[in-house]
């Protein structure tokens, strides 16, 4: 292999690598709001999971319990979210808020309660890389794709999945119709409530497994507020992805490689004042709302409660 | 917005639903704290009464009733307009980082001109802050929520990028300035404990909030806008640039609140200085349900419970998030109230 090409393939792997958190948070976004539950949460379900998913790994000393834990917390936040807005028909904003607080405490009391404070951080070990047979052995392209975490994997196909089960298959059709429609969906016998339920639940889920990545993969333990307004920025990604699966993993590509250019830059020495760099991803997708914002197509019934004893809109 | 309450209920009937979702949010917490193994009565022992049971205290409370009171209101003007800012932090980073600024560079002025434009760099810079999210709303229609947000992520950048650079303080480990001049500082009405006059400004924007909401033709046009933005619309106000005037109005008193905290606290610029007032401020203003007359009060109730999170770690060993926990049921329940009647 000449010079050129290993940095090169690190820095493509990276970018996969980081593509995990924005993937899974803005799936799980965009699978809620496909039946108008419009959830604004991701932050503190990103935190909380991530905490909850650390903790059980750490006592568990088991990565798949963790990951299984840190799902079950995101879908109960979903079960909540569902609950609140679809039984209940409270503003999705105010409660994905609350919401959101109520993650944000649990994230940073249940360690204090379990650990304590101690002087060296306690870790768990870091998901480790998977090669696959054969394919992995492929120059270039082998080592990019092939030789990943399982949740990169898992991120690329969830993704995949979402976009047959939503366009190619009868149930998908019908999950969409509530989000676009809820009273013709409503009227041809598909249970609104349901759908919301189910997608929130494993939306939830899918978000819960965004935050557990970030101790599982980068950092080895918890640390208060690690999720770094990710969360924020997977809403942002999943409007950039006009709510469509394919495009929502493509556009992660994006998301992903302005934070690995903004690590990599840092690093490098550039002169540039690291401060600058911090805010890159932040800036970088106001940007892209400024340009892409508009021509969004989301569902129709976003962030709306439905009332079928209502009368028309 | 649904939150915003829409009959006029008796002062029995509005507090009745509080006082339950508080007792209810306790006695969850509560079961809680006592699973853990810590005294629960001593805890809220500790909890509702440090606030009351010296005069440190109760000015330990009123300190931090400012912050609070001016983050909520950031929050809950905007609202008036149907607007979420969730941008406070932001605004009170940068109106900290330009009263600072304003303090650095004018050392020498005496407190008669100085204090004025320490508050004032605060508030202009909050204001333009707060601009940012209000002009790509207007201009592009881009959701507010996700905006003010993304710019408080940035201001952390910002807040380091300045704590570090040329007005550095060498001797501090924290990232931290230098002071700001003498005459910056807000006189103290109380001098031990020391208590400084920010508590006058923080009631007199309480006054100032109300009578522009509640009483002056701006604010009707403001309040309008929320209650039915297409009404207003038909009636000649001009939404959108409503939109965007509630949300520099906001910055302006997020800014003020960081002016506040270096003018009257840290007398420096220190990186961390928002504590967590942005989220406790979102908290109070979804609690007092978007009434500003309510939000000083539950601001107070808010300050209470921190100031009494604060000494329960200290005495007791029980973490502050603990409080943070009861605040955020405390919400739930004073939402869930309102289901309740409505059924």
């Amino acid at each position: 292999m000449t010079g050129i090409e290993t940095p090169l393939i690190l820095y493509a792997k990276l970018i996969l690598l980081t593509m995990v958190p924005f993937v899974l948070a803005s799936q799980g976004t965009m699978l809620g709001g496909r039946t108008g539950v419009f959830n604004v949460a991701q932050e503190g379900i990103m935190l909380v999971s991530a905490s909850i998913g650390f903790l059980v790994s750490f006592y568990s000393k088991s990565l798949t319990i963790g990951v299984i834990s840190a799902m079950l917390v995101g879908g109960l936040f979903g079960l909540a979210l569902a609950y609140f807005t679809t039984h209940l028909k409270m503003d999705q904003f105010v409660i994905g808020l609350a919401l959101f607080f109520i993650g944000v405490g649990l994230s940073t009391l249940l360690p204090k309660l379990m650990i304590g404070v101690t002087l060296t951080p306690p870790l768990i070990p870091t998901l480790k890389d998977i090669p696959i047979p054969l394919l992995s052995k492929i120059p270039f392209i082998g080592e990019i794709f092939f030789n990943q975490n399982i949740l990169v994997y898992g991120a690329v196909l969830v993704s995949v999945f979402l976009w047959w089960f939503l366009y190619k298959t009868s149930f998908g059709l019908s999950l969409r119709s509530t989000g676009e429609y809820p009273q013709a969906a409503d009227s041809l016998g598909i249970s609104v409530t349901t759908m919301r339920y189910l997608t929130a639940i494993v939306g939830g889920a899918l978000i819960g497994i965004a935050g557990v990545y970030l101790p599982m993969v980068y950092t080895g333990t918890f640390t208060d507020g690690m999720v770094k307004g990710r969360g924020w920025l997977a809403i942002a990604l999943t409007f950039f992805g006009g709510w469509k699966p394919i495009n929502i993993l493509i556009g992660s590509l994006f998301f992903a490689g302005i934070e690995v250019l903004s690590y990599k830059v840092q690093v490098s020495g550039s002169g540039i004042p690291y401060q600058f760099l911090l805010m890159l991803p932040y800036l970088a997708t106001i940007l892209v709302m400024v340009f892409t914002f508009k021509r969004s197509t989301i569902p129709g019934f976003l962030g709306q409660n439905y009332d079928r004893e209502k009368r028309s809109l | 917005m649904t939150i915003m309450a829409k009959s006029k209920p008796t002062i029995l009937n509005t507090l009745i639903p509080y006082v339950a979702a508080i007792l209810i949010a306790l006695a969850a917490v509560g079961v809680f704290i006592a699973l853990m193994g810590f005294d629960v009565l001593k805890a809220y022992y500790t909890i509702l009464f440090t606030s009351f049971r010296t005069p440190n205290g109760f000015i330990q409370t009123l300190l931090k009733f400012i912050p609070l009171v001016l983050q909520a209101y950031a929050f809950t003007v905007p609202l008036a307009a149907g607007k979420f800012n969730i941008g406070g932090e932001g605004q009170l980073i940068v109106g900290a980082i330009g009263a600072a600024a304003v303090g650095i560079l004018l050392p020498d002025l005496p407190p008669l001109l100085l204090i004025p434009l320490v508050l004032l760099g605060g508030i202009v810079a909050g204001a333009l802050w707060g601009f940012i999210p209000g002009w790509l709303l207007y201009k592009f229609n881009i959701n507010e929520i996700l905006t003010t947000v993304l710019l408080n992520f940035v201001s952390f950048a910002l807040i380091n990028y300045v704590a570090t650079g040329p007005w550095r303080d060498p001797a501090a480990g924290h990232p931290t300035t230098i002071p700001i001049g003498r005459g910056g500082y807000l006189p103290l009405l109380v001098d031990n404990p020391p208590l400084h006059a920010g508590i006058i400004i923080a009631l007199l924007v309480a006054v100032a909030v109300y009578f522009y909401t509640t009483r002056s033709t701006a604010g009707y046009e403001l309040v309008a806008t929320g209650a039915n933005p297409r009404a207003a619309g038909v009636f000649g106000i001009n939404v959108k640039y409503m939109f965007v005037l509630s949300i520099v109005i906001a910055g302006g008193i997020g800014g003020l609140s960081g002016a506040i905290e270096v003018s009257g606290v840290q007398h420096r610029l220190i990186e961390g200085l928002q504590h967590n007032f942005l989220v406790l401020g979102l908290i109070i203003g979804l609690i007092a349900k978007g009434n500003n007359m309510a939000v000083p009060f539950v601001a107070f109730f808010i300050a209470v419970l921190e100031v009494g999170a604060s000494a329960m770690q200290r005495t007791l060993m029980i973490p502050v998030e603990m409080v943070f926990i009861v605040e955020a049921l405390v919400l739930l329940f004073v939402l869930l109230s309102d289901v309740v009647r409505r059924k």
